[in-house]
């Protein structure tokens, strides 16, 4: 027990480096969170000085201050015998123990028109990592983690192989082009249309449902294994995960909407979207999916909103493809730093796309239900007059997918025999 | 390779996680451990004078225990930072007892009959105070868990509860035990208030038979007192244990509970 004398037992020009007047108040009471934040703002070994006219302090302080790492040094009187002073040193030793300092007064710039993702690069948060520590877990960067904390068991640690130019832009426009299934597409004006068109359009919808369902699992399966420092792009990719949601229930309800319903799904489908699945590399997953897949997409949601038998159908592919584009953006964008950093790791790509045209080696054409139900949309129907209008549409659709494939690929700087190669080994399922 | 048995009472779930975690850490040392875990501490002082353990890691009452028993022989090797100056406070209700004196007459809430810090160290000086416990004082002892003496806090909480609902004026409770309630929230506000401070006396050691090689057991301490807290793997250990670091013995804080036992006549009941 420290006791009480009649004034303190320090001289007055031993000025502490803090003091705080606690009144009547009890630890328990709420003095000891103030005791908390009077200590964190003076450095280990100052002394905060703390004034009290609770009779229980002399009790209660000094087992607070060892079990909190501090030091209860002195104490006394102040002098009128109403209040004890006591002088508390900060320890070295607290219960949490950090490395670092944050920051503090930084205050982000022009904030006129919104605060943009891309303007939030300030101080510590703005320092993304080239090497990712996997001990910082899920604290947002910037942030200052306690040492010891357990390391998380992220596999894409590495800023060169997560990372896109833009992506934070990209994360903004996504946010700001969210709509809305249920209530943005003017489903009381869809038109009845004949039985072999609205069968068409149905079997389409669940080919591109099922596809969409490739594009919202794979970004998925990796948000969790990339480091949160990496913050844009976790944020990117969940808007990429929350599009291709929204883009399932729209295909999936213009199907149903019609009475049409939803129709055929093939072994060949489901292998290559499984063999998308399966990829365990981000970059190598993100060049199949957005760049080659998500890229074939803008021209197949194109066709489907040209050939369009009724204007939903064709509002739902517009703002798909919309979407579809951002997500293209952000795979070469990716693909261009992946790259950029060390350009032989074109050859991983290219192989990644080798290796999963062999897992699909007895797939050499698309399937033909879906060739079917394109020719078909793209004739109007299966009159005789308008067939051969609907086939040279589909020859068109394939051969504008392959040059812009190969022009993204150049774009990327691969050269043009590669680029053929890549190009002709990519599935004929599209995505 | 040598190893040393050491004794610990399981008197909470995190005794396990405490000392798979030094045994860990001293995996690879000159002089290794394991452990074994004990229901009371009865059984582990009666282990460590069989020789079944080389080390136990003791309560003060445990310690003096093992002291009687080996007519004074018996080794300590260690102990933690807030094993030295322990102390009890009595904590009553906001506004009013002012002193111990003014329990004079009134109820005192006691912990388990073999928890120092809670039954048997306040009485000891409120007697030398000039109050006589039982007497002067009418006592209302919570003796839960008994065995452990009084590590579980369970008899704690218990007398202050009775302070509370008013079964009671007063509650004997350990100051780290009381910090311990007060930061971890569990006291309401504006309704507890502690009034009086005993002296300080000693809390836990590790204790060793007389046996116990010299150089085996110098080169386990040496290896204990190197843990640290600046390390996150020792701090999350020490931090379970409620240390901060591992210290030399200092016995002299030892002597008031000796006094305390003969005077209640504890040793009689061993």
């Amino acid at each position: 027990m420290v006791t009480a004398s009649a004034g303190p037992p320090w001289s007055e020009d031993d000025e502490p480096a803090g003091r705080y007047d606690g009144d009547t108040l009890g630890l328990a009471d709420g003095l000891m969170f103030a005791l908390d934040v009077c200590l964190s703002e003076i450095e280990p070994g100052q002394i905060l000085e703390l004034t009290s006219a609770n009779p229980a302090m002399v009790h209660e302080l000094p087992a607070w201050c060892g079990g909190t790492g501090n030091e209860l040094v002195a104490s006394g009187s102040d002098g009128e015998g109403r209040r004890t002073l006591f002088r508390i040193r900060r320890g070295n030793r607290a219960a949490l123990m950090f490395a670092d300092q944050p920051d503090w007064g930084l205050v982000a710039p022009d904030r006129h028109d919104g605060f943009g993702t891309t303007e939030w690069l300030i101080g510590r948060a703005g320092e993304i990592p080239a090497h990712a520590d996997p001990s910082t877990g899920f604290s947002p960067r910037g942030a200052v983690v306690e040492t010891g904390a357990p390391p998380f068991p992220y596999t894409e640690t590495e800023r060169d192989h997560v990372w896109a130019q833009s992506v934070a832009s990209l994360y903004d426009q996504a946010v700001g082009s969210q709509w809305n299934a249920s209530t943005d597409i003017a489903w009381d004006s869809l038109p009845a249309v004949s039985v072999h068109l609205e069968r068409a359009v149905c079997q389409i919808m669940t080919h591109l449902a099922e596809n969409e369902y490739a594009a919202l699992y794979v970004p998925a399966k990796f948000i969790p294994r990339i480091h949160p420092h990496f913050t844009e792009v976790v944020l990117f990719l969940s808007t990429q995960v929350v599009d291709e949601a929204r883009h399932i229930e729209a295909f999936t309800k213009r199907a149903l909407a019609g009475g049409g319903g939803l129709r055929y799904s093939t072994a060949l489908t489901q292998a290559s979207l499984q063999s998308l699945l399966q990829q365990e590399d981000f970059s190598q997953a993100s060049f199949l999916l957005s760049v080659l897949g998500e890229g074939a997409f803008l021209d197949y949601l194109s066709f489907v909103e040209r050939y369009a038998p009724d204007p939903v159908t064709a509002d739902i592919a517009r703002r798909a493809r919309v979407d579809e584009a951002r997500h293209v953006a952000f795979g070469v964008e990716h693909a261009r730093h992946f790259l950029a950093s060390d350009p032989d790791r074109a050859e991983t790509l290219r192989q990644s796309v080798v290796r999963r045209a062999s897992f699909l080696a007895d797939a050499s054409a698309g399937s033909p239900h879906i060739e079917e139900a394109l020719v078909v949309l793209g004739a109007g129907g299966i009159g005789p007059g308008s067939l051969g209008e609907g086939v040279r549409a589909v020859r068109d659709l394939h051969r504008t997918m392959h040059r812009r494939r190969l022009g993204r690929l150049e774009q990327l700087g691969f050269g043009a025999e590669v680029a053929e190669e890549i190009s002709a080994l990519h599935t004929p399922n599209f995505m | 390779m040598t190893e040393l048995m050491i004794g610990a009472v399981a008197y909470d779930p995190k005794v396990v996680p405490i000392w798979e975690g030094i045994r860990e850490y001293f995996r690879g040392a000159p002089v290794e451990m394991d452990f074994v875990l004990f229901s009371n501490y009865e059984a582990q002082v009666s282990a460590l004078l069989a020789g079944r353990i080389d080390v136990a890691w003791n309560t003060n009452l445990a310690y003096v225990r093992t002291h009687h028993a080996t007519g004074g022989a018996c080794r300590v090797l260690a102990m933690r930072d807030t094993d030295v100056g322990f102390r009890t406070l009595l904590v009553g209700r906001v506004g009013e007892l002012a002193r111990a004196e003014d329990l004079r007459g009134k109820t005192l809430a006691l912990g388990s009959a073999d928890s120092a810090q809670a039954a048997i160290m306040p009485v000891h000086y409120l007697h030398v105070e000039g109050l006589l416990p039982g007497e002067d004082i009418e006592l209302l002892r919570f003796d839960a868990d008994v065995g452990k003496h009084g590590d579980t806090g369970t008899s704690e909480r218990d007398a202050l509860a009775a302070v509370l609902d008013g079964r009671a004026d007063a509650a004997a409770v350990g100051a780290a035990s009381w910090d311990i309630l007060v930061r971890g929230g569990e006291v309401p506000p504006s309704t507890l208030a502690p009034l009086w401070t005993s002296p300080a006396y000693a809390h836990c050691n590790l204790t060793a038979m007389p046996t116990l090689d010299q150089e085996t057991s110098e080169g386990w301490v040496t290896h204990l007192r190197a843990m640290d807290w600046a390390d996150p793997a020792h701090r999350r250990i020490l931090e379970l244990e409620g240390l901060r670091e591992w210290i030399e013995p200092q016995l002299d804080g030892y002597r008031d509970l000796f006094d305390a036992v003969e005077e209640q006549g504890l040793a009689a009941r061993w």
